[in-house]
């Protein structure tokens, strides 16, 4: 498993896809940096590192489809999966070195991010505690955001579509909370209930506030479990199916 | 060298196989390397392969034969645990794919037939990660990547990128790759496609030099391949199974007649006289003119006591014979008519031909029932 994990990793690197897509999440991150820093209100001179994320995870969200989209539907087209199905790993061993490969080149890019706070601290003075928190946050959401892209890709060969999907199901699952406070679903309270529980962007906003909580941390670490348990079905389901 | 092993006839789909060469006997059950019994694949409504069912001894080299389309791939994937069998069941080296999987997939190598190589990697790289894919321990990946590179001549392109190497080299890296973690069991789908002659033979001298260590199944399309490795062949067309047996036994099912070439020195229609005159000869099935004087005769006998007197008559009346071969019947002789072409419909010709075989097994059976050993002797009587 750990050579499937490393030799995905590495794959990323192989090609100018990482840096590229690394690039341009610092290129959003720095946008979103400025524009953060010259609409400060004069009278505090306080700015939240979270709130980029907050703000601007709509921009973020486009990046992990693009990161997600090639890890099955491109070997299902190039026909490499025969490798890892006829060696002796399973499935979701498969399934689980993937999304870790996957969530370490996205823990690097929001490392490369760290250089902002730490141009901040030269000249003044960062909340470590409520940055982590809001790292924290980030990086949970965007676990369950991977798994999402993960299972889009199994769906289908074409990595295209994949991301498209990824895209579409993320952009679902970030309206969710909009969903829930409409007349129509607030007029059935048991279905605004159900769905305030999977709602994702309340719990990231207390955690970009610097609000950390456990029920919120299992709640990620759950639902990502889930969709990985899910995607495991997909590739198996299909297995069955058609060759 | 494969010792033969004279065991209880294995019921397999409609025929019988009387011979099995190599595997070992074990506690005085006949254990094989690989056991398929009754393997059926449908896509939807769609069957793909239809009740296979075949046996392979250990340190065989199996050829599996058949047109484009005819479920080879299919199998083969079935084998390897690639794709769920329908029904029936695969085992290898007495593990069921379906209960043990990760024992069976420890025991095999895959060339699928589109090699399963990652074009954004080195084949060095590649090689490393395919090992770690397949648990071979850290300190012998490197040593074990080595040695399957220098086997299949690799090892000059080791740093290069595989999606820039050419497709006989992208064949040979997934070769490579079937040959980590030293598997008991190869399997091999079509593992010469769009390599060059010379490639070709090199492959095939490695397949049989493999063969004193693994046993090996090979699928083709193309016959002179089977002829040139393998020891007994399974054809298959449409999903189902038409032939399982040895190379020579399915040419010499094949060819009705026996037939003879004589090169002839002297004038055609004086020779063709003395020939046709000669008892035991059936027809003069061709005459080919060489050079001035000299005739090609293609003729058909009733058996081969038929030379002697031939040459006698030939000889007596002055014709100078400058050569004479027996024309043998080919494996595509066999091919073509177990995958049935020609004016019946196929499906008539396929039944025909297990009825025909069928007779002819069990009168063999009845006929080698009290023999115990020396199958090969047998087969050489006629």
């Amino acid at each position: 498993m750990f050579s499937l994990y490393k030799k995905e990793v590495q794959s990323y690197f192989c090609s100018p896809f990482a840096f590229v897509i690394s690039a341009l999440f610092l290129f959003v991150f720095s946008l979103s940096f400025i524009s953060g820093i010259s609409n400060m209100d004069s009278s505090v001179m306080k700015f939240s590192f979270s709130n980029i994320f907050y703000n601007g995870f709509f921009y973020f969200i486009f990046m992990i489809p693009l990161l997600t989209m090639r890890t099955f539907a491109e070997e299902r087209k190039s026909k490499t999966e025969t490798l890892w199905l006829s060696a002796p790993i399973t499935v979701p061993q498969v399934v689980f070195a993937k999304f870790l490969a996957v969530a370490t080149v996205f823990l690097l890019m929001m490392v490369l991010s760290l250089f902002f706070p730490l141009v901040v601290q030269l000249k003044g003075n960062v909340i470590v505690s409520s940055l982590i928190c809001g790292y924290l946050g980030f990086f949970l959401w965007s676990l369950v955001c991977i798994a999402v892209g993960m299972m889009m890709s199994a769906l289908t060969d074409n990595p295209i579509i994949a991301a498209v999907l990824g895209e579409a199901s993320m952009i679902l699952l970030v309206f969710l909370d909009n969903f829930t406070t409409t007349d129509l679903v607030q007029s059935v309270p048991v279905l605004s209930k159900v769905l305030t529980w999977f709602s994702t962007e309340v719990r990231f906003g207390a955690f970009s506030q610097g609000l950390f909580s456990l029920a919120d941390l299992v709640f990620f670490i759950s639902l990502t479990l889930v969709v990985l348990v899910w995607t495991v079905i997909v590739i198996e389901k299909r297995r069955w199916s058609r060759g | 060298m494969n010792t033969v092993l004279r065991i209880q006839p294995v019921r397999v789909s409609r025929l019988t196989v009387l011979r099995v060469t190599g595997g070992q006997e074990t506690k005085g059950a006949y254990i094989y390397m690989v056991e398929i019994q009754n393997l059926t694949k449908y896509y939807g409504l769609h069957p793909a392969v239809q009740d296979i069912s075949f046996t392979v001894g250990d340190h065989e080299v199996l050829g599996f034969l058949g047109p484009n389309g005819a479920g080879k791939s299919t199998t083969m994937n079935m084998i390897t645990g690639c794709l769920p069998s329908t029904s029936g069941t695969v085992l290898v080296d007495g593990y069921d794919i379906a209960k043990d999987p990760m024992e069976v997939k420890k025991r095999i190598g895959y060339l699928p037939e589109i090699p399963p190589v990652y074009p954004e990697m080195r084949v060095r790289d590649y090689l490393t990660f395919a090992a770690g894919l397949k648990k071979v321990p850290s300190s012998e990946r490197k040593k074990q990547v080595e040695n399957a590179m220098e086997r299949l001549r690799i090892t000059d392109v080791q740093r290069r990128i595989i999606g820039n190497l050419s497709k006989g080299y992208r064949q040979r890296v997934g070769f490579a790759q079937a040959l980590l973690g030293n598997p008991k069991f190869l399997i091999l789908d079509e593992p010469t496609v769009g390599l060059d002659p010379t490639q070709v033979m090199e492959v095939r001298s490695l397949i049989q030099d493999l063969a004193r260590e693994h046993t090996i199944i090979f699928s083709t399309h193309i016959l002179a391949e089977v002829t040139a490795v393998c020891q007994r062949v399974v054809i298959i067309n449409k999903g189902k199974i038409r032939a399982v047996d040895t190379i020579a036994n399915l040419q010499r099912s094949t060819g009705d007649d026996l037939r003879l070439k004589l090169k002839v020195e002297g004038d055609m229609t004086k020779v063709s006289a003395i020939i046709g005159d000669v008892p035991g000869i059936k027809a003069i099935e061709e005459v080919t003119v060489e050079s001035a004087g000299v005739n090609a005769f293609t003729v058909a006998i009733e058996s081969e006591d038929v030379r002697k007197p031939l040459m006698t008559a030939l000889i007596s009346a002055d014709c100078m014979v400058l050569e004479i071969t027996a024309v043998q019947a080919s494996l595509e002789d066999a091919f073509v008519k177990i995958t049935g072409s020609g004016k019946q419909s196929r499906e008539e010709a396929f039944e025909e031909l297990g009825r025909e075989m069928d007779a002819q097994r069990e009168a063999e059976e009845a006929a080698k029932a009290e023999a115990t050993d020396a199958a090969n002797g047998k087969e050489d009587k006629d």
